[in-house]
């Protein structure tokens, strides 16, 4: 559905401006994860350093679409498409920002890891990394393509996600029963699949909001689960 | 409960058309809003209810109109009967240049309603009460009613309007030429009479759509586009036109 | 390119010069009305003044051939003569007076000497036989002259007035004798063929019962019109046509509608001629049209919202237009029909026609007595070639104008009174 530009054009900027911020938070979300998972397969501390220190703009990306947001429904009471669209903004800024958190906490972790991971447990962690790369961006070009048929297969592809953190979850506890020198390096490694994992639900919210946003309707039923919910302690 | 529904209304205005098979149910006990770009035909749409295009004689009406599953665009429809009936409150408040007292007890007078003038003086109460006016009003009856501010005589002419107890109210864009805490009570009085009256609104305020009503029709170019629940209209409209309209692309 | 600054300076100039034209023409039209009035005033002021002449009179039984040793009864005073009470009392004026003098003298007062003097012993019998001073009303020469509008320097054989006349009236006016007042008769009289006894309460009443029966005619009828027309009526060809002959018959000339009146009123339906009834139908027909104008104006200014209120609230039309929409004209309509009515007031063409030119010399009591109006009443004076009569048409015209000028003032007042504001 392309809308025709607006009657009043600096409320078509407005709208247009926080469509936009949006992608770029989208954006820096996308290289803070990236970089956060390649800092903890290749323990490369400075690129983790990168991380932490780049989540300052992706907060401050939140507090400008909310005010951006409030700002909309104050003088110009969006209805409809501009309504959901200002709606949508807000809750997927916050959305992103716990992603660029949950990316973060993945940089800290890696500082604290102090040496070469086994090569079996990287190849999992950064399997189950690209693929949520790949939502990631899949999500992002939904919303940018207004496209409800991309957020509803990153909504359904959550099961994926679900599944190889499941496996990457065994490659863990793996690692820690070999040796109990692993303890602290191993719970580390717990916190960063399950914030992989946090990741993916967040985008499932954004596939959500996406869809709602284009349609008006909400995506319906049960989101599909991984067999074994090792993570979520799911039976 | 359906209290008015209009089959393949057409109105022509001469040789030209002004409605154009406007099929519209109005529900009993609500509010029903119509919103479109001017001249779309909504007050056109709003005065079939009540026959007041018969004033214009070149206007035809064709169509049926049910009211009470009564079809009131017929020969034999007595207007006046109907009148009495369907109320109906104007963009401009137009109270007669009379004391506030006459304003209200005309209708009821014309009527034969009130059998002595203790039970007139009590219509008169009533309305003014169920208006929100009384308070304000009651020490100077006899003044007229044109001495009173607009939103006032709004309520007056709303007053009034209500003294012959209608069953139908129409609004004719009742808060364009008053200020924004006038038109405030003039909703909040909207969302009173909804209790007891069935209320059709014509408004170019889309807010106030969104605000008094529970059903909105979308006309535009004469035909009605879209009628459904206000929620669904103002949220999420079914039409590409009517969601240009409420969101401001029409051009 | 174009010199902005001039060319400013240039509108500025030509809005000076607009402005300028523009005061000029009301200067102009106030010049006209000033020396019009100035004209009136200063020829017509002197008829509200009316010379006396106060002589002794000799109430010598003799004279009055009643018995000098009785006391007569009033209706004894009523039945006797005073000719000769007037001719001995003149001749006592100049004891040297030969026959053509004491005529001379004689016609120095107006021809109801008789009646003045019978008058006053009437009021007061106690002066039988004694010789009283009484005042006489002087011949219109004579208050021509006391009035100082007479050409005194004129050769005699080219006046009225005789030296001698003049010789006696000096003498009394030197003795203080001659005096003027307040000229109460020019309002209480009829018509009359001598100046100095000639009124205008013929003409009065004749334009007052000719206005009555005007307005009793023209204002219901006029006013049912407009209505219909304005707010029943159909807008069709038919309806069209009807508004634009109403409104070819306000330009018809007035002289026309006298010519109907003729035709019509008194050869048709035999109504009597000359009378008030005939010419106010006359005039009715000449204001119709004016009143319907007005009317439909001032119906047509009542706000349609006004309309849509009474008529949303279940009223009919008949009530909406009888509860609401007439009585906000009203006020239009009024003043509208008095100005219709001060028109019919000074119209004179018409009435000439259907006879109201006529010389009446009594006042009319009804609308079926013959009577004049006073615009005709000035088109006869002005014919007559009497010198007295030249201030009575003064006159005339500045009753009449008053009148007008009434009229106009109550339209006004009726307006600005029951106007009701309705924002």
């Amino acid at each position: 559905m392309t809308e025709k530009p607006h009657t009043v054009k600096s409320y078509e900027e407005q709208l247009q401006h926080l469509s936009n911020d949006l992608v770029i938070m989208g954006g820096n979300c996308e290289l803070a994860f990236s970089n956060a998972i390649k800092a903890i397969c290749k323990n490369d501390h400075a690129l983790a350093d990168d991380v932490i220190n780049n989540d300052t703009v992706i907060d401050n990306f939140e507090t400008q679409i909310e005010q951006e947001v409030v700002n909309l429904i104050a003088l110009r009471q969006p209805m409809a498409i501009d309504l959901r669209e200002t709606v949508t903004a807000l809750k997927m800024s916050s959305d992103l920002e716990r992603v660029g958190d949950l990316a973060k906490n993945i940089a800290k972790r890696t500082k604290l890891i102090k040496k070469k991971l086994p090569n079996e447990l990287t190849e999992s962690i950064e399997r189950v990394g690209l693929l949520v790369q790949k939502q990631l961006k899949s999500v992002l070009d939904s919303y940018t393509n207004r496209s409800p048929d991309i957020a509803q297969d990153v909504w359904e592809k959550d099961e994926q996600v679900d599944d190889l953190t499941n496996n990457c979850m065994e490659e863990v506890i793996k690692y820690l029963k070999s040796d109990s020198e692993n303890i602290e390096y191993g719970s580390h490694l717990l916190f960063v699949t399950k914030n992989i994992e946090r990741i993916g639900d967040h985008l499932t919210n954004v596939a959500e909001q996406v869809y709602f946003l284009v349609n008006g309707t909400y995506l319906e039923g049960d989101r599909p689960k991984g067999s074994q919910s090792i993570v979520t302690g799911e039976k | 409960m359906n209290k008015i529904e209009a089959k393949n209304v057409n109105v022509f205005y001469g040789e030209k058309q002004a409605l154009f098979d406007i099929n519209m149910d109005i529900q009993e006990k609500q509010v029903t809003a119509l919103i479109g770009p001017s001249g779309c035909g909504k007050s056109t749409f709003l005065r079939c209810l009540n026959r007041m295009n018969d004033v214009i004689d070149i206007c035809k009406v064709e169509g049926e109109i049910k009211i009470n599953d009564y079809n009131i665009n017929q020969k034999a429809t007595d207007v006046v009967r109907l009148r009495e009936k369907i109320g109906m409150v104007f963009q401009k408040p137009n109270p007669f240049p009379k004391t506030l007292y006459e304003n209200i007890s005309y209708g009821p007078e014309i009527h034969g309603m009130a059998q002595s003038k203790d039970e007139l003086d009590q219509i008169v109460e009533d309305s003014l009460k169920k208006a929100a006016l009384w308070n304000e009003v009651k020490d100077r009856l006899n003044e007229p009613g044109t001495g009173l501010s607009g939103g006032q005589q709004q309520r007056l002419c709303i007053a009034r309007a209500i003294s012959v107890k209608p069953e139908v109210i129409l609004m004719d864009e009742p808060c364009s030429a008053l200020d924004p805490i006038a038109t405030a009570q003039i909703e909040e009085l909207i969302d009173e009479l909804k209790k007891e009256h069935t209320i059709v609104i014509v408004t170019h305020s889309m807010s106030q759509a969104a605000r008094v009503s529970q059903q909105t029709g979308f006309f535009h170019l004469g035909k009605l586009i879209e009628v459904g629940s206000t929620d669904m209209i103002f949220k999420n409209p079914n039409q590409q036109q009517t969601q240009d309209y409420i969101t401001g692309r029409f051009g | 390119m174009i010199n902005r600054e001039e060319f400013l300076n240039k509108r500025y100039k030509s809005e000076k010069r607009f402005q300028f034209y523009g005061k000029s023409a009301i200067v102009l039209a106030l010049l006209f009305l000033a020396i019009f009035l100035f004209k009136i005033f200063s020829t017509g002021y002197t008829a509200f003044q009316k010379t006396w002449i106060t002589i002794p009179i000799n109430y010598d039984p003799e004279f009055m051939y009643l018995d000098a040793d009785q006391k007569p009864s009033i209706q004894d005073l009523e039945d006797s003569e005073y000719f000769d009470v007037g001719i001995e009392s003149f001749a006592a004026l100049d004891q040297n007076a030969n026959e053509d003098q004491i005529t001379d003298i004689k016609r120095m007062f107006a021809f109801i000497f008789e009646e003045e003097i019978k008058y006053h012993i009437l009021s007061n019998p106690d002066d039988f036989g004694k010789i009283v001073e009484v005042k006489l009303t002087a011949s219109d020469d004579l208050d021509q002259v006391f009035k100082g509008n007479y050409p005194r320097e004129l050769p005699e054989e080219r006046r009225r007035v005789t030296d001698y006349q003049l010789k006696i009236f000096d003498k009394l006016s030197a003795e203080g004798k001659v005096e003027s007042n307040f000229n109460f008769s020019f309002f209480t009289n009829a018509d009359s063929r001598e100046a100095e006894l000639a009124g205008i309460a013929s003409s009065f009443m004749g334009s007052l019962f000719s206005i009555l029966v005007c307005l009793a005619v023209s204002f219901p009828v006029a006013l049912l019109a407009a209505i219909y027309l304005e707010e029943f009526a159909p807008k069709n060809r038919l309806t069209d046509f009807i508004e634009v002959n109403i409104n070819n018959l306000a330009a018809v000339p007035s002289i026309v509608f006298g010519l109907l009146g003729l035709g019509v009123l008194l050869a048709v339906f035999g109504l009597p001629r000359s009378t008030p009834l005939v010419g106010g139908i006359t005039l009715s027909l000449m204001t119709l049209p004016t009143i319907i104008i007005a009317a439909r104006a001032s119906l047509k200014a009542v706000p349609p919202s006004i309309r849509e209120a009474a008529l949303a609230m279940g009223a009919s039309r008949m009530q909406t237009t009888l509860h609401h929409t007439v009585p906000l004209s009203l006020p239009g309509t009024l003043s509208g029909t008095i100005i219709g009515l001060a028109q019919a007031l000074g119209e004179t063409a018409p009435l000439i026609l259907i006879g109201m030119v006529a010389f009446v010399n009594t006042i009319p009591g009804s609308p079926m007595d013959p009577a004049a109006s006073l615009p005709v009443q000035i088109y006869i004076w002005a014919e007559s070639a009497e010198r007295g009569f030249v201030e009575k048409v003064s006159a005339c015209i500045m009753v009449l104008l008053i009148f007008l000028v009434l009229m106009n003032l109550v339209a006004q007042m009726v307006r600005h009174k029951f106007e009701k504001k309705w924002n």
